[in-house]
């Protein structure tokens, strides 16, 4: 029985693989039969740097840009993220970017490896702005 | 020791990619299974029962067990 899972879970991931082909371009949904132009994962980083390096960013645009980030098939990048704690520190927002480390730890899920990956990238960013992290604080675990 | 930047994108759709036909293909393993393990056994064994079955002789022994109202045991 065994064998023929494997078997069927192969030819399905090749079919389902250019049913749904996100792909390694764009993490929004991208189905092979459109003519739109696909964004790169560099033009799209470089859309949410751009949209947190807005100088008078208000409170409810860096919720909405950090909800919206949240909700797509990607960890954000750490130069995304840099640019979105420092919108914190311009909102006088520590609250927000403790937060927005918590939920970056939790988009990762299974995949432990991306969470320290991303503190090691912010490093100089935290210290510079002050921001302590979940686990220094104590408020990462129940 | 700096850490190698790890995949960042696209896990989920990789995971879907992954479980999905493993799933689909469990369940249908598993409709399957009881279909053949038990919804078929069932029916043979009504059809068997009733290849054979005397409907007549079935109301008989009903009636003269005196179950009926309609119709009294053949003795009364």
């Amino acid at each position: 029985m065994f064998p023929a899972v494997f078997r069927l879970s192969t030819t399905g991931a090749r079919t389902l693989a250019t049913r749904f082909r996100p792909g390694h371009t764009a993490p929004l949904a991208s189905r092979c039969y459109s003519h739109a132009k696909v964004e790169t994962d560099e033009e799209f980083d470089a859309r949410w740097v751009t949209y947190f390096n807005k100088p008078d960013i208000d409170t409810w645009e860096l919720k909405k840009g950090m909800n919206t980030l949240i909700g797509y098939d990607l960890v954000p990048e750490a130069k995304i993220l840099d640019s979105a704690l420092r919108a914190c520190r311009r909102l006088n927002d520590l609250a927000s970017a403790i937060r927005i480390l918590e939920a970056v730890k939790d988009k990762a899920g299974p995949h432990k490896d991306i969470y320290p990956y991303l503190l090691q990238e912010l490093k100089p960013t935290l210290a510079e702005l002050g921001i302590s992290t979940p686990e220094e604080l104590g408020i990462d675990k129940i | 020791m700096s850490l190698p930047k790890p995949v960042m994108r696209g896990l989920l759709g990789r995971r879907l990619r992954f479980h999905l036909p493993i799933a689909f293909a469990l369940s249908i393993v598993a409709a399957a299974a009881f279909k053949y393990t038990v919804t078929e056994p069932r029916k043979q064994a009504y059809a068997d029962f009733y290849k054979q079955y005397d409907a007549v002789k079935e109301f008989n022994a009903m009636r003269e067990a005196g179950i009926f109202e309609s119709v009294r045991p053949s003795g009364e």
